[in-house]
């Protein structure tokens, strides 16, 4: 026994010593690296000032078939512009993007050029002095008013702070309403145009079995982390969750009537499951495997959802209160130029910026993707038209935009969206009424907000 | 004993020597004990709040992040939250391993295997256990409402979306994790007894039940209350399986005190009130255990009279 | 007769008691044991048939199609370097510290002893994870934020073992102590050739006891890393299950579940009964 211990605790020695090695092994190894590349770029000051390298952060991991297409698009632009070279970064999430961002910053050091973040995160990036507007740039455009008019207004909505544009429209969706069509065939139910036909539609393809057990919804509506799939409800009731960056709208009547009205799918309608709906996960093979008729989720999905399904999947905006109105929310992410960045820097980046929104690409990005085009133009073009003539429910999503209204956005961001939650989930879960769970929410809300409404 | 002779041999060095050989512990001891609690009590008076401008530098509030804290509902609910949850997992996962610790107390075929089935989740990152533990409880497909139906319950089945079987949910998941655990040092207490006792109280005619109350737990009391304070101190940390499962949701049912303080730091930005809930954390932890152990001492005092 | 009836219907009465109360003990703990043995079979189950609502254990044939997408959609076997290095930094420092203070507390008298134990032993009391908020501050100011030795540092002193230590060379016999010094060991020899040898499933238990807790640690890692090159497998794990692309593939969740406590659960079945010892030995980790 003893000799036994001895051996193992031998083992795990030579495992830490030879770590140790390894570990102190790599760490002389760095400085020279960094030094080599800090000398390299002295040099390259000194030799050419044109010479410029930036860097971009993509909130994607690097085997996500967006890091090649970013990729190309790099090389393209050094083909291009000889004396920039970019340098994107694959960071992960948008997670991920905004804490590597935060520890440069916060280590002293200098921040990407660019980044690709959450469009919703335009305030906390300002608050935190992160980013700078892009106005400059775009009026020094020979026509810079018509680049910024050729992007869809929904999306830009999110770019838009004190008069200025802070960030460019970049990877972007919408949230979908996916069905079974061939279910709604087989029952000669009409496609849903209003809350109360909705209602009525999903309710009757709501199935039991003997015993009264549910074996297919009507509908599910995920409300794991809510506000998202939410809002359309309260902007196809005419209104939407905030008003501002620091006024929120928790508590119009229109959205507490929107609130009631995802209850009542459950409670009064029985098409849905009751209370929270945790998972997005189980909503996809529920509608794939027939188990639910309907189902929300973002445009993301699309082409997986095609894939896995064997029937004819329809797509639409969710139907708003009053009959033949639709709604639905935009989400994803823009580019942000940083502060702190040297001026060459910055204007080298603002080039690629120009770059890569033309629409070309952004047509070759929608198509690869799955994401929406951003600007109105890639859809002139002949590749689009083609894509849009193969897949018709691409061409279904780039209609509904019309319906989109911007997503949920404002000052300290986590901490209101948190209490929203909260409070609707409590709503969903029968805890509050909507009408006290949402004067509670405004309340709370607008307390933590008076910090920014008199700066 | 050993020191006197140390001592003989001593001159200055030697006095030295023990100061410096303890000096990196002390260190980080220092540095990452005793420095952050007081840097926190000292930091839970400034307002500092990175991510509003006017509050990037920090200003002296008194005990304004206290006053704010003890007025908010979402901190009354995850102070009750983590109240019930230590409470409940406490007591439940010391019962229980002391429960296997007596069923898995003999020396049968295979008993390593049953032993091997309550010990193994102890060295399961408790992340990991989470992941599944996630599948278990999601509605129509987890395993776990078909383990329940089979013992006739038709109950609400959405375990991480339900205000109220949330932080249930998540109470099942820390016992199903320490009971094991806690069951070894029962074990090892029970192989430690004296024997002779137990064949006195075979001639008196005892009952099992009787010898276990009379006998078996009252000499098993110092496992007790070491099991009980760390269970205490575990209490308030085994938190990880939240950030998989139910992210303290749905509104705040499952969030507790340390997820709480994670939330108010880094998606907050609250420099000081997270400052506020560390100290009121520490002091948590400090009274219950220190609370347990004054409880069961008094015990013991009372048993000796 | 009667006489001896009793006995035996007693004896009988106690096996099937003890019959009984072993198949209580298996059943619950098949039940406890019913997590793992999911998520084994479930990730070898084929990637063309999901687990649907109510279907349990195997999904007809075997295959490793799980296990080799998990480790292509993240960067496990970083993820699995990093843990390694900080688990095995953590221990080997560990120990030279604990051995060294526990030495010293073991074998010298000096000023500020009793207070200085104390104060070592205020660890045990306000656990590392409950300060991690001005922990992390400490990081930042060091300049450590992101890197695998900012995981590691806090546990570079560990009371616990410290105490562990003292306790363990206490017992060493005082006579041994005197024949080292009479044979002219100094301090450190006398560590090596007096104390440590009796000492050594003590520090094995310790040393155990330490991998298995920081393998596992999930908290304190989170929060001060950001980037793959500092991650460690818990973390990496809770980012995998987050990624966007996963969905209810729970066939492919239980395989990087699986990858991740592969190493320590493969370990713990061999060395089952060092384990179960190390933890009894290391009460608090």
């Amino acid at each position: 026994m003893k000799m036994f211990s001895k051996k193992l605790l031998l083992v795990l020695l030579v495992l830490v010593v030879s770590f140790s090695i390894v570990f102190a092994g790599c760490a002389p190894k760095k400085a020279p690296q960094q030094n080599n590349n800090q000398n390299n770029q002295q040099n390259q000051q000194q030799n050419t000032q044109k010479e410029v390298t930036i860097q971009i952060y993509f909130p994607v991991s690097t085997l996500a078939p967006e890091a090649k297409l970013l990729d190309s698009y790099a090389a393209a632009f050094h083909k291009e512009y000889p004396n920039i070279t970019v340098k994107p970064v694959y960071s992960g999430g948008y997670t991920d993007v905004e804490k590597a961002i935060k520890t440069v910053i916060n280590g002293g050091g200098e921040p990407p050029a660019l980044a690709i973040m959450l469009a919703t995160d335009l305030y906390d990036l300002i608050d935190a002095g992160y980013i700078v507007p892009l106005d400059s740039y775009i009026n020094s455009m020979p026509n810079g008013q018509a680049y910024l008019n050729d992007f869809f207004p929904q999306f830009l909505a999110n770019s838009k702070y004190e008069g200025k544009i802070w960030s460019i429209p970049f990877q972007r969706s919408v949230a979908l309403m996916y069905y079974n069509a061939d279910l709604l065939k087989e029952n000669n139910l009409p496609v849903p145009d209003s809350w109360q036909s909705l209602a009525e539609v999903t309710s009757k393809l709501t199935k039991k079995d003997k015993d009264g057990k549910v074996v297919r919804w009507g509908i599910e509506w995920p409300s794991g982390w809510p506000y998202w799939l939410f809002q359309p409800l309260a902007i196809g009731n005419g209104t939407n969750i905030f008003k501002g960056p620091a006024q929120m709208n928790f508590n119009d009547p229109r959205v507490i009537e929107a609130v009631q009205y995802y209850i009542d799918l459950s409670h009064k309608y029985h098409a849905m499951p009751e209370g929270v709906q945790k998972n997005w996960n189980t909503a996809v093979p529920d509608f794939e495997n027939g188990r639910a008729a309907f189902i929300l989720h973002s445009t993301s999905g699309l082409n997986g959802i095609l894939q896995g399904s064997k029937f004819n999947v329809g797509v639409m905006a969710v139907p708003g209160k009053k009959k033949g109105t639709y709604a639905t929310v935009t989400g994803g992410g823009n580019i942000y130029m940083f502060k702190n960045v040297p001026k060459e820097k910055q204007d080298a980046a603002w080039k690629f910026i120009e770059f890569v929104t033309q629409p070309k690409y952004v047509a070759d990005f929608s198509i690869n993707t799955g994401y929406i085009a951003t600007r109105k133009s890639a859809y002139d073009l002949d590749v689009m038209k083609q894509h849009l003539k193969e897949v018709p429910q691409a061409a279904k999503v780039k209609e509904l935009l019309k319906y989109a209204g911007p997503e949920f956005s404002c000052h300290d961001l986590a901490q209101v969206r948190n209490i929203f939650h909260k409070y609707l989930q409590a709503a969903y879960n029968g805890q509050m009424t909507p009408k006290a769970a949402m004067d509670e929410a405004q309340k709370e809300a607008q307390a933590i907000l008076k910090d920014f409404q008199n700066p | 004993m050993a020191k006197t002779v140390v001592n003989k041999h001593a001159d200055l060095k030697s006095s030295i020597i023990p100061w410096l050989l303890i000096l990196p512990t002390f260190i980080v001891v220092l540095m990452f004990t005793a420095w952050p609690t007081v840097l926190s009590i000292y930091q839970s008076f400034f307002r500092l709040k990175l991510n509003v401008p006017r509050f990037r530098v920090p200003t002296f509030i008194g005990l304004q992040n206290y006053v704010e804290l003890f007025k908010s509902p979402t901190f009354h609910q995850v102070l009750w939250n983590t109240i019930i949850y230590v409470a409940g997992v406490v007591p439940i996962s010391v019962i229980l391993a002391f429960l296997f610790a007596l069923l898995v107390n003999r020396a049968i075929k295979g008993i390593g295997f049953i032993r091997l089935g309550f010990f193994y989740p102890t060295i399961l990152p408790m992340v990991s256990a989470a992941t599944v533990w996630m599948y278990f409880f999601t509605p129509n497909y987890g395993l776990f409402n078909l383990f329940l139906q089979w013992f006739g319950y038709h109950g609400p089945q959405n375990w991480t979306g339900n205000p109220h079987l949330a932080l249930l949910a998540v109470m099942i998941v820390a016992i199903w994790k320490s009971a094991g655990y806690f069951m070894i040092f029962y074990l090892a207490g029970l192989q430690n007894l004296p024997t002779d006792v137990f064949e006195a109280a075979d001639i008196d005619g005892v009952n099992y039940l009787q010898r276990l109350w009379y006998i078996t737990f009252p000499l098993l009391r110092r496992t007790t209350l070491f099991v009980t304070t760390i269970a205490f101190i575990d209490g308030f940390q085994i938190i990880d399986h939240i950030f998989v499962l139910t992210q303290g949701g749905p509104s705040d049912a499952s969030n507790v005190l340390l997820y709480y303080l994670w939330e108010m730091r880094f998606n907050y930005q609250d420099v000081g009130k997270s400052a506020a809930l560390t100290v009121i954390l520490v002091a948590f932890i400090l009274i219950f255990t220190i609370g347990n152990f004054a409880l069961s001492e008094r015990k013991e005092d009372r048993r000796v009279a | 007769m009667s006489h001896n009836s009793i006995p035996k219907t007693k004896h009988i009465k106690k096996r099937i008691n003890s019959f009984v109360i072993a198949l209580v003990a298996a059943v619950l703990s098949l039940l406890w044991a019913s997590v793992i043995l999911w998520a084994i079979a479930a990730s070898f189950r084929p990637p063309n048939s999901p687990i649907g609502p109510g279907s349990i254990w195997f999904g007809g044939s075997f295959s490793f199609a799980n296990y080799i997408r998990a480790w292509h959609m993240a960067p496990f076997l970083l993820y699995y370097k990093n843990t390694i290095i900080v688990v095995s930094l953590i221990l080997g420092i560990q120990i030279v510290t604990a051995v060294f203070a526990g030495f010293a507390f073991a074998n010298y008298e000096f000023v500020g002893k009793r207070w200085l134990l104390f104060f070592i032993l205020l660890q045990l009391m306000i656990p590392t994870t409950a300060l991690l908020v001005p922990n992390f501050a400490t990081i930042r100011e060091l300049g450590l934020y992101d890197t695998l030795l900012a995981i590691a540092l806090p546990y570079f002193g560990s009371a616990f073992g410290t105490f562990l230590m003292r306790q363990a060379f206490l017992e060493v016999p005082y006579e041994l102590v005197e024949a080292g010094i009479i044979d002219g060991c100094n301090w450190w020899q006398l560590i090596i050739h007096v104390y440590l040898p009796p000492a050594i499933p003590t520090l094995l238990a310790f040393a155990i006891s330490s991998v298995t807790w920081h393998w596992n640690e999930f908290l304190w890692p989170l929060v001060v890393t950001s980037s793959n090159k500092a991650r460690v497998l818990t973390v990496g794990l809770v980012r995998f299950t987050q990624l966007g692309e996963i969905g209810a593939q729970w066939p492919l969740l239980a395989a990087a579940t699986l990858i991740v406590v592969a190493p320590l659960l493969i370990a713990f079945v061999v060395f089952q009964k060092r384990f179960i010892n190390s933890f009894l030995y290391s009460g608090i980790k």
